[in-house]
């Protein structure tokens, strides 16, 4: 039983290494979607925390799947999703910058990165719905995402920790003063 | 692969960087990164240890390799640490900046899981969470801007972010299909303009 969901992980996780255009954050809708829906691995309130935890760790998001194989495989799941996620993107990275001569600016360097953003953000903002979704958090979670994001637009130095936990302040005064039911 | 920058372009940045580190002193520096490295911002992180306090690579080697490490798929900053092993030592010098890039933020994440599902208070830690979920979103939704900013200038890309985002985000359609079938036709219009 162990051993199918090694293998199941990997199998997700892999696909989504070689996909996560622009970073991370480009595979959290499909992250969701798998892990939620498809596999059941965890419930939308799990995948919540475990998306707060990740970002509030040190080290990229996308230890996201790191905590996901934790949950359903203790220490080699865990082993197994990171790897699953890090090496086929660190395989692939490798062997263009050895097969390219990557230090050369080329025009299909450009193409690829220009083409490739518009990719990365749609998807990014799918994340985002897909998150506020799950969190149903109505205006409270937008207010709060959208004065995060102002904080940083106009104060690009202050430090990302900082803002979550304001974030996190905010919603425990919100569940201590505010809510009514 | 070198990492020796144009003596014509920059002779006095040639003149200040310093040799080569060994595997363990990159594996140390990636490994302090990824530890102290809260809440993302990692490549300004890099920037600050590689190129600005140890001066092991260049400036201009630093944005290709960004750049390098932005177009490839993969957490960005993984990339950039693959690129700048690989300029310093080679594929053992990738291994290691990776190893200690991840190995930090591996046992943190779960460590921070454990102490979160170890307390008691399920009603607070939940709106804790909730909180820096929401909060995240903004920094997210802050990429997001930033991208539809660089987008106008083609618009084409516009109708990708659109399409993407509403495809995936709105329609629940599996991601991976939609990337597949996307991102050639963005690559291809991102192509011909230039």
């Amino acid at each position: 039983m162990r051993d199918d969901d090694l293998v199941t992980l990997i199998a997700v996780f892999v696909p989504f290494s070689l996909l996560s255009i622009g970073g991370g954050s480009a595979i959290i809708a499909g992250i969701q979607h798998e892990s939620v829906a498809v596999h059941s691995w965890i419930s939308s309130r799990e995948f919540i925390d475990l998306f707060a935890i990740s970002r509030a760790a040190p080290g990229p998001g996308t230890m996201l799947a790191t905590l996901i194989g934790w949950k359903v495989a203790g220490w080699w799941g865990a082993l197994a999703a990171t790897m699953a996620l890090f090496v086929p993107s660190s395989l692939l990275c490798y062997g263009v910058i050895k097969v390219s001569n990557a230090h050369k600016a080329k025009r299909w360097h450009k193409a690829m990165r220009e083409g490739l953003a518009p990719v990365g953000v749609g998807l990014i903002i799918a994340g985002v719905m897909a998150i506020f979704q799950l969190a149903g958090g109505g205006l409270l979670a937008a207010g709060i995402a959208v004065a995060s994001a102002a904080l940083l637009l106009w104060m690009p130095r202050c430090p990302t920790v900082g803002v979550l936990v304001a974030g996190a302040g905010t919603m425990l005064l919100w569940a201590q003063f505010g809510a009514t039911g | 692969m070198t990492s020796i920058p144009d003596p014509v372009v920059e002779p006095q940045l040639l003149n200040a960087m310093r040799p080569a580190p060994g595997l363990g002193a990159l594996f140390l520096a990636c490994l302090k990164i990824g530890l102290l490295s809260f809440g993302g911002g990692l490549s300004d992180w890099l920037y600050q240890e590689f190129v600005l306090r140890n001066r092991w690579i260049s400036d201009e080697d630093f944005a290709s390799s960004l750049a390098i490490s932005q177009m490839l798929p993969g957490a960005n900053v993984v990339n950039l640490v693959i690129c700048m092993g690989d300029d310093l030592r080679g594929l053992a010098g990738s291994i290691a900046c990776v190893l200690g890039f991840l190995v930090g933020p591996f046992f943190a994440v779960i460590a921070l899981s454990a102490v979160f599902d170890s307390l008691p208070d399920v009603t607070m830690l939940e709106a804790a969470s909730n909180g820096v979920a929401y909060a995240a979103l903004g920094l997210l939704l802050v990429i997001c801007l930033k991208g539809v900013q660089r987008a106008m200038k083609f618009p084409p890309s516009l109708v990708v972010i659109a399409v993407v985002a509403i495809a995936v985000g709105l329609m629940k359609l599996p991601l991976i299909p939609v990337v597949l079938v996307v991102a050639p036709i963005s690559v291809a219009l991102a192509w011909r303009p230039s």
